[in-house]
Formats: structure tokens, C-alpha cells, sequence
């Protein structure tokens, strides 16, 4: 099974490079994701499935949101479909045929380590505690990477304020687009919003011991607050607190790694409580990167609609 | 053939189309597909068989045959590389929206055309 979906991926990556109408490259490269993440649900890895279909998704609406406004200015001056020379064709193939060539002739073909494996699924449930053994990866071994991370989409969501910054940042009440209008989506939205937002508490809630966990659940809550956004239609959101709100969550992401992992405090722990107190670590870690995301992507989704707006 | 090759071949479909797009957006879409290759090349890497079990040990009695399940450093691995991802995008497309606010277009050679006042 997983091989046919494989194959669909390549056929959908192929149908991407060759289509040249913008809408239809945009909307084929969402039903790409969607295909690669089934195909990495079949491959064992639930929780990168997760992440892959809800980022994929917020990227298909930017896109969108992007190119509405590239198309409104372009529309008049230019033809979309312009046609490549022979020789762009012949030195692109040329290229790529040369790598793929230099791949397969010096890239070593070494067998994968299993150490780091063997080690991690055989003494997580005694080092960390849960039965996820990812969240216990990126929370306790490799804590460092979750924190740099978390630091790289601080600076992201930073840096989009910045870039589409403009004086007055609220745009005219009366404008709504055609999604917003329909009544339709408003109410599937309605339907769907609560059902959201449990999902997402699960997921977050449990994602020391099932599939899920910060990351995937914080994506969830952000998409609920985009329907609420989508079917209420708050223009006046104070996005300067939010970005406050996730830089201060941060700070506090950082405080409880270094207090737990780097000092290890286990250690100082009694035996009675040391499976509760890891426990909590874990669930609150979990809170703290779900609320950061959810922050984060909110932040980034009201700037992109305000540039829309404009 | 080995399944990492998937992921090989879909990164050199990618890297034809960051050569050969001549639209922003396509170049863009062409980079966000590599990344992808990327991740699927990390989770195809330690693979034995094709449908390995997910590395959630809710009974220590899974691991007695630790070879079917999956690696879990690569994918807690990816799962962040996913979101910087993401976040990179997102900054790309905004950059994108500016240049595009500023010039009124997505054609490479036109807006180097224009950015440099003419002068090829």
C-alpha cells in the first residue's frame, strides 16, 4: 500500500512542475500534501502525518490569500502562460539529470544506524515516562532542538508583522470575501468548530501517550480560532497582545526545559512521585508548545487576511 | 527498488522545477515540495518492509521485535522540521506579496527587468 500512494505523490509533484495555470498548481499542491501524509502514516509515523496535513493545509489558504492579489495586478499586463525556450527546457534536464547521476554514483550506501533507535524505544519509558516515544524525544533528549524551534517561529511570526507592516493596520468592516459571505460555510463552520476545538484539546492532552501532542494540537486550536475568525468576521483583534502572549510563552517554554532537563531536577525527585511529576512535565510542556503555536499561526493567518484587505 | 528512492526521485522532480519555473510561485511550491523530500527521505531511511508500526509502545511486550517499528529520533526530527517549514514559507510568501505590491509581477524575468530600471 504504500508504495502505490509513493507513486502518487511523484505523479502529483510531476502535474505541479508541468501545470502553469497558478490556481490549479496551488490547489494540486494541497492534494500533494495530503497524499504525502497519508503516505507517511503508512510508513509509521502518525504524529509527522499530523503536522504535515494541517501545516499543508494553512500554506494552501496563504497561497491563495497571496495569489488572489497577484492575480488582480497582473491580470491586465501580462500573460500567465508564457512560454519557455527550448534551451531553459534542455539545460533544466540537463542539470537535474547530472545530479540525480552524481547521486547515484557518490553518495555512499551505508547501512542506518540503530543505536540511537535501540536506545531511545528500549529506556524512554524509564527516562521520561509517557508511551509516545516522539513527544519523549523532542521534550527530553533532544529538548535543545524543540527550543530552537520555537525560537525560529517567534522569529518568523516577527518577521511577517514586519514585512507586511502598513499604517492602519484594520481594514474596512464592510469587506468580506465570498467565503465569508456564503451562509452555507458559515454554518458547516459553526457545526464543525466545537468538534475542532475538543479534537485539539485531546491531542494535546494526550499527546505524551497516543499520537499527537503539541505541535499538531496547537496547529488544531489555531484552525479553530480561523473558523471563529471566518465565521464571526473580528476585524479589531489585538495583534500586538498575541505576539506579547507567545513571546512571554516562550520565555516560558525555555524556564521549564532548563529548570527540568538541563539542571535534572528527576533526580532530586522522590520515587513515590516520580512517575506523576514526569507526567506533568510532559503535559505542561505539551500546553505551553500547543498555546506558542496556536499564537504563532493566529498571528500569521490575521496578518496574511489584513494584506488581502488592503 | 528501495523506498528511500521515492524521496530521491521526487527531490530531483522538485530541483527540475526551481530551475525551470519562471513564475515566483512555482519556484516557491518547487521548494516546499523538496523540503517534503527531505522529510520523506529521513522517515524511508531505516525502514525494513513497507509498513512499519508507529513508535508508540503502549506494551512493552512491542518491542520484543524492535525491527518493525519505526525510527522515532528521524521523525521527532521532522515533526519540527515540518513547522520551520511552514514558518520559512510563510515568510517567503510575504516577501513574495510586497515584491509583488511593489512591481505588479510574478515573472522572474520582468520583475528583474524592472527592479533594475531597464538595464539588462
Amino acid at each position: 500500500m504504500t508504495y502505490p500512494i509513493l507513486i502518487l505523490a511523484l505523479v502529483c509533484a510531476v502535474i505541479i512542475i508541468a501545470e502553469h495555470r497558478v490556481y490549479r498548481m496551488i490547489i494540486y499542491f494541497g492534494i500533494f500534501s495530503l497524499i504525502v501524509s497519508v503516505g507517511y502514516l503508512l510508513l509509521g509515523a502518525p504524529d509527522v502525518a499530523m503536522a504535515e496535513a494541517v501545516t499543508s493545509a494553512f500554506s494552501t489558504i496563504f497561497f491563495i490569500v497571496c495569489v488572489e492579489r497577484y492575480y488582480n495586478s497582473e491580470r491586465n499586463t501580462e500573460s500567465v502562460n508564457k512560454k519557455t525556450k527550448w534551451f531553459g527546457w534542455a539545460i533544466s534536464l540537463l542539470l537535474t539529470a547530472a545530479g540525480f547521476v552524481v547521486y547515484l554514483l557518490f553518495i555512499p550506501q551505508a547501512e542506518p544506524a540503530e543505536f540511537l533507535k535501540d536506545l531511545y524505544l528500549t529506556r524512554f519509558m524509564t527516562d521520561v515516562g509517557g508511551e509516545n516515544s516522539i513527544t519523549a524525544i523532542y521534550l527530553a533528549y533532544r529538548v535543545y532542538d524543540t527550543l530552537f524551534e520555537a525560537l525560529i517561529l517567534v522569529i518568523s511570526v516577527v518577521a511577517v508583522v514586519h514585512l507586511s507592516y502598513f499604517v492602519g493596520s484594520t481594514p474596512d468592516k464592510g469587506r468580506r470575501s465570498e467565503i465569508e459571505r456564503s451562509g452555507m460555510t458559515a454554518f458547516t463552520m459553526r457545526l464543525i468548530c466545537p468538534v475542532i476545538f475538543i479534537f485539539a484539546i485531546y491531542l494535546i492532552a494526550n499527546g505524551h501517550i497516543s499520537a499527537g501532542g503539541g505541535f499538531q494540537g496547537g496547529l488544531a486550536v489555531a484552525t479553530f480560532f480561523i473558523c471563529r475568525y471566518l465565521i464571526h468576521g473580528i476585524y479589531d483583534l489585538p495583534v500586538k497582545v498575541i505576539v506579547r502572549l507567545e513571546e512571554v510563552i516562550f520565555i516560558a517554554i525555555v524556564a521549564v526545559a532548563i529548570f527540568v532537563v538541563v539542571l535534572g531536577i528527576s533526580a532530586y525527585i522522590p520515587d513515590s512521585i516520580l512517575p506523576v511529576y514526569r507526567v506533568i512535565y510532559l503535559i505542561m510542556m505539551n500546553i505551553l508548545i500547543g498555546l506558542k503555536v496556536a499564537c504563532g499561526f493566529f498571528v500569521l493567518f490575521y496578518r496574511f487576511i489584513t494584506i488581502e484587505r488592503r | 527498488m528501495d523506498i528511500s528512492m521515492f524521496s530521491i526521485i521526487l527531490f530531483f522532480i522538485s530541483f527540475f522545477g526551481v530551475l525551470f519555473s519562471n513564475n515566483i510561485i512555482k519556484t516557491i511550491i518547487s521548494v516546499l515540495i523538496m523540503q517534503t523530500a527531505t522529510v520523506l527521505f529521513w522517515l524511508t531511511l531505516n525502514v525494513t518492509g513497507t509498513t512499519p508500526e508507529a513508535p508508540i509502545i503502549y506494551d512493552p511486550a512491542l518491542l520484543d521485535d524492535i525491527q518493525i517499528i519505526a525510527d522515532p529520533v528521524p521523525q521527532s526530527a521532522t515533526i519540527t522540521a515540518i513547522i520551520i517549514g511552514f514558518a520559512v514559507s510563510a515568510i517567503v510568501i510575504t516577501m513574495f506579496n510586497s515584491m509583488c505590491r511593489q512591481y505588479g509581477t510574478a515573472d522572474w524575468e520582468t520583475m528583474e527587468r524592472l527592479a533594475t530600471g531597464g538595464v539588462d
